[in-house]
């Protein structure tokens, strides 16, 4: 008896020995991974009267995948970013995603919203050829960035054109009533993490690749919500409906020695009129409404040569982009700006860029005035994704 | 305002019914399935099917550049094609391809 548990005993002992010594295990289905991106870098900003230059702190973006099955997975990405001498933590989408059949996905959660594809797709510091954002997306922008609610999504293979389509349900914008930031007045917020009413948001994107190379897509996308303010405030049916048109062309070109990368999109929200509270230096109040719709596009063009024969060159990428974005007239944020980029980056791997770029961007109106500004900038920018 | 939220909804409704209908149905074997040894049709003959390693330069290159298939184990390529795959919105066809190639070229 000594024996056979002494035997045991060394079976299992040795067993586990071996199993730490070489490595035996199999890949589990279950599988966790840690990814995401970051960029650093150097700006100088010249305003009229103002100037100002900086080294920016780094922005860390983890992204967590955890893949509980072939078809069940959890992802989300935090934000971490220095801002202001504080350090800002962001949640930029935490959801669940089902895959249901080969052409439907449901997610749940806060996801990105594919209001558009600059957002959902392009945004990250490491696929933007740019170092921010276009005119019209960000902070006080027209296109909702995520929401929190359920999504159905797929794809369809048509025999070679493509089609891909989204239907979500959010919690929707909530609008700023003035009530704390009288010069925000009328403008939606998308960060609405607990519904300020019983309206949700219904949306959805469609998008056609035509041709079969994949080489092109061009999407249609709505928003649309009954009602944005408080409940049992004034502003509780107050609906808007925005929509968004988006196209992309990728194709390697031989004549150019390269690949072209052409993307752009248009963003229009029309909210419903309302009656807003303006209290004046002498602390009078009036009220004043205005017709609120707003718009912005975008336009980029970039060229990187991978066909060259000199190494430098193949890594070398040329961009230029057109943005502009107009807000209400009458509101207190009234603005009109337009926006040119040029840069030129250098990709030390297809996932790591360095960004050099020159933007001069010209504004009407805003929160800073209602005279006109010129803004001129100087980026170098490092990003990496991994 | 209202009658355009509900004219979305109205569209999301039917979008919802309809994909649920073809998807779901698009599952089944609604018909006997051809033999492999049925004489094919001699345009279908010729129809070539993008390798994987095609779709994997197509598909990429859209939003970013095509990475690099060493970078990645076979585990962490299942992982990243399932996020891709309803990222953006790729067919499983695609998502497979492009899987299959990454796993053999790393």
């Amino acid at each position: 008896m000594k024996k056979l548990i002494l035997s045991l005993f060394v079976f299992a002992f040795g067993y586990q020995i071996y199993s730490q010594t070489y490595n035996t295990f199999e890949p589990s289905k279950t599988q966790f991974m840690l990814r995401g991106y970051g960029h650093t870098g150097f700006e100088y900003m010249d305003s009229n009267d103002e100037t100002e230059s900086t080294f920016l702190g780094l922005t860390y973006a983890p992204i967590f995948l955890y893949k509980h099955s072939d078809r069940l997975m959890f992802e989300a990405e935090l934000e971490f970013k220095l801002e202001g001498n504080e350090l800002e933590i962001g949640l930029e989408y935490a959801d669940v995603m089902y895959v249901l059949n080969k052409n439907m996905t449901v997610r749940a959660g806060k996801f990105l919203l594919p209001f558009g594809t600059f957002m959902e797709r392009l945004h990250p510091a490491w696929i933007n050829r740019l170092p921010n954002a276009p005119l019209g997306y960000g902070h006080d922008g027209i296109a909702p960035s995520s929401g929190i609610g359920v999504e159905l999504r797929g794809a369809f293979d048509l025999g070679g054109p493509r089609l891909n389509y989204s239907i979500y349900s959010t919690n929707g914008p909530r609008i700023n009533d003035g009530s704390e930031e009288p010069e925000e007045a009328g403008i939606l917020q998308f960060e609405n993490f607990e519904d300020n009413n019983l309206a949700k948001a219904y949306g959805g994107r469609i998008g056609i690749l035509p041709f079969s190379d994949s080489s092109a897509e061009i999407g249609f996308s709505a928003y649309s919500t009954s009602g944005t303010g408080e409940e049992d405030s004034q502003y509780e049916d107050v609906g808007a409906f925005l929509f968004a048109l988006d196209f992309s062309y990728v194709k390697p070109i031989s004549p150019l020695k390269g690949i072209v990368d052409i993307k752009a999109q248009y963003n229009n929200s029309n909210v419903d009129t309302a009656t807003f509270i303006e209290v004046h230096e002498d602390g009078d109040a009036e009220e004043y409404s205005f017709d609120n719709q707003s718009n912005s596009f975008y336009a980029q063009l970039s060229y990187r040569p991978t066909m060259a024969e000199n190494d430098f060159m193949k890594k070398l990428e040329f961009v230029g982009r057109y943005s502009d974005f107009n807000a209400p007239e009458g509101a207190e944020w009234e603005e009109a700006s337009v926006q040119y980029a040029f840069g030129i980056n250098y990709w030390l791997s297809w996932r790591s860029v360095v960004k050099l770029s020159y933007q001069t961007t010209e504004t009407e109106g805003g929160h800073d005035g209602s005279g006109i500004t010129n803004t001129d900038g100087l980026f170098i920018h490092w990003a990496i994704g991994f | 305002m209202k009658s355009i939220n509900k004219i979305t909804v109205a569209i999301a409704s039917i979008l919802v019914i309809l994909i649920t209908i073809v998807a779901c149905s698009s599952t089944k074997e609604v018909y006997t399935p051809v033999p492999e040894t049925e004489v094919v049709d001699s345009d279908q003959e010729f129809k070539l099917e993008k390798s994987g390693a095609q779709l994997w330069g197509e598909v990429c290159n859209r939003c970013h550049i095509a990475p690099s298939p060493s970078d990645y184990n076979d585990t962490d390529w299942e992982t990243i094609s399932l996020h891709m795959r309803v990222r953006a919105n790729l067919t499983e066809k695609e998502s497979n391809k492009i899987l299959d190639f990454l796993k053999s070229a790393n």
